[in-house]
């Protein structure tokens, strides 16, 4: 009872045989892979051998310029270009390097090669160059180009060839997006202000048109990294009728502000660094703007403005009816200068919603002794639970667990008792009892068993039994024994 | 009886025609997702090189990430992975530990080995959990947080861990995994980069068994020394390079591996989080979010990129890889059954049309129908149904299409990463990816069986994978 076709014998014979040859061929292909790649690499580390420490010595000017010019120049093979471009750009250069490789690679004559790629949409590399490495013949192939365009972009701004930023500015029309995203990175690392507008523009354009494929991340990221001078370059951001374009405006602001204020403590902004166009776009318009994003954000930048207006714009901020804005105002008072405002960041503790809450707490913790007082304070009158829960988790995290063990040993009176019988009230004593575990004081141990000892909270109980059972102090032992038959009795 | 005779013939022919389907079909499609994945892991390793790395590990926009460590009895690799995992190399990171109720001293040697302090603070479930025992943590290792919990299983444990993180995207990594120092940013990377709402993202795993580690740091690649681990590499680059790489390019991303994966946390929330109902929870996550996508009409992508590495411990023996591999053909059937309001639904576009129905078909029912295969095609060679020459060139075929494939995933390795240094490791690889297809193969075939079979009976049992931390 036959049911195969009449050829299946010699069909299934061919594929097997096709199969097999296939097989082999992989086979083949993988083995003679391993021995170009093999050869490829010996000869890139020959030469890496040789002429890295050539590199290296013009970079760090330990070697005069023009003989490591001619100890490069003599680098031969049809590889030549590339070898010299893996050799050039193999290190990220420090910003002292940057200079000295950007001369070298301009007087090897790769900036030319570089440009040349970025320009064109096919390719200039010969054909001999190609052969000799592996892959860069299927570059070659039309479609394919954008991997040679967007490499040559990456190199223009790995050695910030400032004279390259109009090229780059074309690029970010290029029809490949990892050619554009390549672009506006190079842009950003160039750091040339008259680049500046376009990115803003392409990041309207990016925002208007959702079928476009550059990121906005990658846009923002560029932007971001631009000095804080270039900010004016956002008031058409600022300015937009687009409620998202207005946010994107004050948030790359926003994060250029905070970059430089992490790197200049007490930083404060006046109209020599930052317009009085800006100021005023904050201080009147951004911080009142109808997209709570934007007034978020707005606040942050605001902190920083040495104009007196920006305090009384914070403290409406603070009371702003989305719970986002409030967060940030909260957030952008953590800062010495704002520590007469803590009895209205105190305020926030009590707020609806708990980050309001945790940012207040951690604000106050910024604010040093009279925040951590304000803090205290609040701890032991509110009756809001959600409040003293916050405020514990932020004591707790922040590790102020041992300083106020460590006051309250020593101080007769104080404030500090009644906050660990605050933490105890609350069933809060892991860290407490923890910091009493592995503590060797005395006078601390003694005073807390006299003060805690009879406490009904079982780990306080399960420490006092360990000290009764187990702590080599005599009288800290008597005195914990005295204690639990107290609280037994 | 000549009646019953007839019906008998009849079901063999049937069963015939379904078994050459089933190879034909299968075999297509991997051989096509090869090819795809031939040159679409080739441009994306041209790609890297003007990738910029350096601009996502300085710009103060590349948003934060929480790596979340589940950790059940992995006392002898937990210390390690976490040290590993804090020497990560990325802008803004966060790492929660969450003991899921370990009966070994996984929770004490995390507190000794990173001086943790036990606190009570405060716990906002957004996604129910079992109660948790406490939270470990060093004020000086603000962080990394530990947190101590009633044994719930992994999803549960999961689920803590997106609670507590409060990073938009979160890194899900099992105890046993070892994270290559720059693999959180090339994951990070094309979520960044992408013009679309990137949800998912994951990396490939590779096999740790045999490498040399110093400090939770993978020094020397090496192929590990067993056979059955080896077998396992191959299957493993196969698996990744050009199965999820072939599937990606297609849009029809069905699993990211959750042994390493980032996911966008309000997405994930909103989809219900991790699943008790199944026992591979990544792949559930997955469909959960296609569907939840679909319904809510969000535009989200999943994607795969073969970069970032994450190395992990595979089994070492038999019954280990027994009980990993029933798991997951499980989970497999689990979620498809959850799910099957995808199957050949044109709103879910590829998963709903191709990639669902290809994983039903043929990573689902198929290893039941292969696995008949070698009993009913034998059987109707004794009947004389079939000749004996044609039974033998198919016995063949079947042998040398999977090695043509394995051999397949060792050259995509080989034109791309090349990990495995030594000549001598790339002619193993070879002779193991001919090798695969008799004996273990089969071998995996019958754990896959047993785990269809368990999920007809209903068995739901989640059956843990020692990690005995040999390459460390």
């Amino acid at each position: 009872m036959p049911f195969l076709i009449e050829h299946i014998f010699e069909v299934v014979i061919s594929i097997v045989i096709v199969v097999l040859l296939g097989t082999g061929s992989l086979v083949v292909a993988a083995i003679a892979r391993r021995q170009r790649r093999e050869k490829y690499f010996q000869r890139i580390d020959d030469l890496r051998q040789r002429y890295s420490p050539v590199i290296a010595a013009v970079l760090a000017e330990k070697l005069e310029y023009d003989r490591g010019l001619a100890v490069l120049k003599g680098i031969s093979g049809l590889d030549r270009g590339f070898v010299l471009e893996q050799l050039c750009l193999e290190k990220k250069p420090t910003s002292e390097q940057v200079p000295i490789l950007r001369r070298l690679c301009e007087d090897l004559g790769l900036v030319n090669v570089w440009q040349q790629r970025l320009r064109s949409r096919v390719d200039t590399t010969s054909i001999r160059d190609c052969l000799a490495r592996p892959g860069a013949m299927l570059e070659r192939v039309g479609r394919l180009h954008f991997l040679m365009r967007a490499k040559a972009a990456d190199n223009l701004g790995r050695i910030q060839h400032r004279a390259s930023w109009p090229l780059l500015v074309k690029a970010l029309e290029d029809p490949h997006a990892d050619v554009q995203a390549v672009a506006v990175r190079s842009l950003a690392a160039i750091q040339e202000p008259d680049s500046f507008a376009p990115l803003v523009e392409r990041l309207h354009a990016v925002v208007l048109k959702p079928a476009a494929t550059l990121s906005l991340r990658a846009l923002k990221t560029a932007l971001v990294s631009f000095p804080l001078r270039q900010a004016v370059g956002l008031i058409p951001s600022l300015n937009h009728s687009h409620r998202r374009i207005r946010f994107l405006g004050t948030d790359i602001i926003r994060e250029i502000v905070e970059r430089q204020g992490a790197w200049e403590e007490d930083f404060v902004m006046d109209s020599r660094i930052f317009s009085l166009d800006l100021i005023d776009a904050f201080v009147t318009r951004l911080c009142f703007d109808e997209n709570p994003d934007v007034r978020a954000r707005a606040a942050a930048v605001v902190s920083h403005l040495g104009d007196p207006r920006s305090t009384p714009v914070l403290l409406t901020l603070l009371e702003d009816t989305q719970w986002f804005v409030r967060l940030h105002a909260v957030r952008a008072l953590a800062k010495r200068k704002y520590l007469s405002q803590a009895p209205q960041v105190a305020q926030r503790l009590t707020d609806p919603h708990w980050m309001v809450r945790e940012a207040a707490a951690r604000t106050l913790l910024v604010f040093g002794r009279v925040g951590s007082d304000h803090l205290a304070a609040h701890f032991l009158s509110t009756e809001d639970r959600y409040s003293q829960e916050q405020i514990a988790d932020e004591m707790q995290r922040a590790g102020l667990i041992p300083s106020l063990l460590a006051q309250y040993g020593s101080e007769a009176e104080g404030v500090e008792g009644r906050v660990i019988e605050q933490f105890a009230h609350m069933g809060k004593t892991s860290y407490l009892v923890s910091v009493l575990h592995h503590s060797s004081e005395h006078d601390l141990r003694k005073k807390f068993l006299e003060n805690f000892g009879r406490h009904p909270d079982p780990q306080i109980r399960a420490w006092v039994s360990h000290v009764a059972t187990q702590d080599p102090d005599k009288e800290l032992r008597a005195l914990a024994e005295a204690t639990m038959r107290q609280a037994a009795s | 009886m000549e009646e019953w005779r007839q019906v008998f013939y009849h079901a063999m022919n049937m069963f015939n025609v379904v078994i050459v389907s089933y190879f034909f079909l299968a075999n297509g499609t991997y051989t096509l997702l090869m090819i795809m994945s031939l040159g679409s892991v080739w441009l994306h390793n041209r790609r890297l090189t003007y990738q910029g790395l350096d601009e996502l590990r300085e710009s103060a926009v590349t948003p934060p990430v929480t790596i979340v460590v589940p950790a059940w009895n992995e006392q002898e690799v937990i210390v390690d992975s976490v040290r590993s995992i804090l020497r990560t190399d990325y802008p803004s990171l966060e790492v929660v530990v969450i003991d899921d109720g370990s009966t070994d001293g996984t929770l004490n040697r995390l507190i000794a080995a990173f001086r943790l302090v036990k606190m009570d603070l405060i716990y906002r479930p957004r996604l129910q959990t079992k109660s948790l025992r406490g939270f470990y943590l060093n004020p000086r290792i603000p962080n990394l947080l530990v947190i101590s919990k009633e044994n719930g299983g992994k999803p549960d444990a999961l689920n803590v861990g997106i609670n507590i993180c409060r990073t938009p995207y979160f890194c899900t990594l099992d105890a046993d995994c070892l994270l290559e120092r720059d693999a959180l940013l090339r994951l990070m990377r094309p979520i960044v980069r992408s013009p679309i709402n990137t949800v998912a993202s994951g990396g490939i795993v590779r096999i740790l068994n045999g490498c040399e580690v110093q400090d939770g740091k993978v020094v020397k690649v090496r192929l590990p020394k067993t056979g059955i681990e080896r077998f396992q590499v191959v299957e493993y680059l196969r698996s990744f390079l050009f199965g999820r790489t072939g599937w990606d390019l297609l849009g029809g991303t069905l699993i990211v591996s959750g042994a390493f994966a980032v996911f966008h946390r309000e997405t994930v929330i909103d989809a219900g989080g991790f699943q008790h109902e199944t026992v591979t929870e990544d792949m559930d996550l997955i469909v959960q979010i296609h569907r939840w996508a679909i319904h809510h009409k969000r535009k989200v992508k999943m994607k795969f990129t073969s970069d970032p590495v994450c190395w992990t411990e595979c089994p070492s023996t038999l019954k280990m890889l027994g009980r990993q591999r029933r798991r997951w053909q499980l989970g497999l059937c689990q979620t498809l059954w959850k799910s099957s309001e995808i199957l050949f639904n044109s709103r879910f576009g590829t998963i709903g049309m191709i990639s669902f129905p290809f994983h039903l078909y043929v990573e689902g029912l198929g290893a039941v129908v292969e696995f008949l295969g070698y009993f009913m095609v034998p059987l109707a060679l004794i009947f004389g149904m079939v000749p004996v020459p044609l039974f033998v060139l198919f016995v063949v075929l079947s042998v040398v299409y999977g090695a043509f494939l394995s051999v397949g995933s060792v050259l995509l390795e080989e034109l791309t990463y090349r990990r495995y240094p030594s000549f001598r490791d790339l002619m193993t690889l070879l002779w193991y990816a001919v090798m695969e297809n008799i004996g273990y193969r089969q071998l995996v075939l019958f754990y896959r069986v047993q785990g269809v079979v368990r999920f007809m009976t209903g068995f739901r049992k989640w059956e843990k994978v020692a990690h005995v931390g040999a390459a460390r």
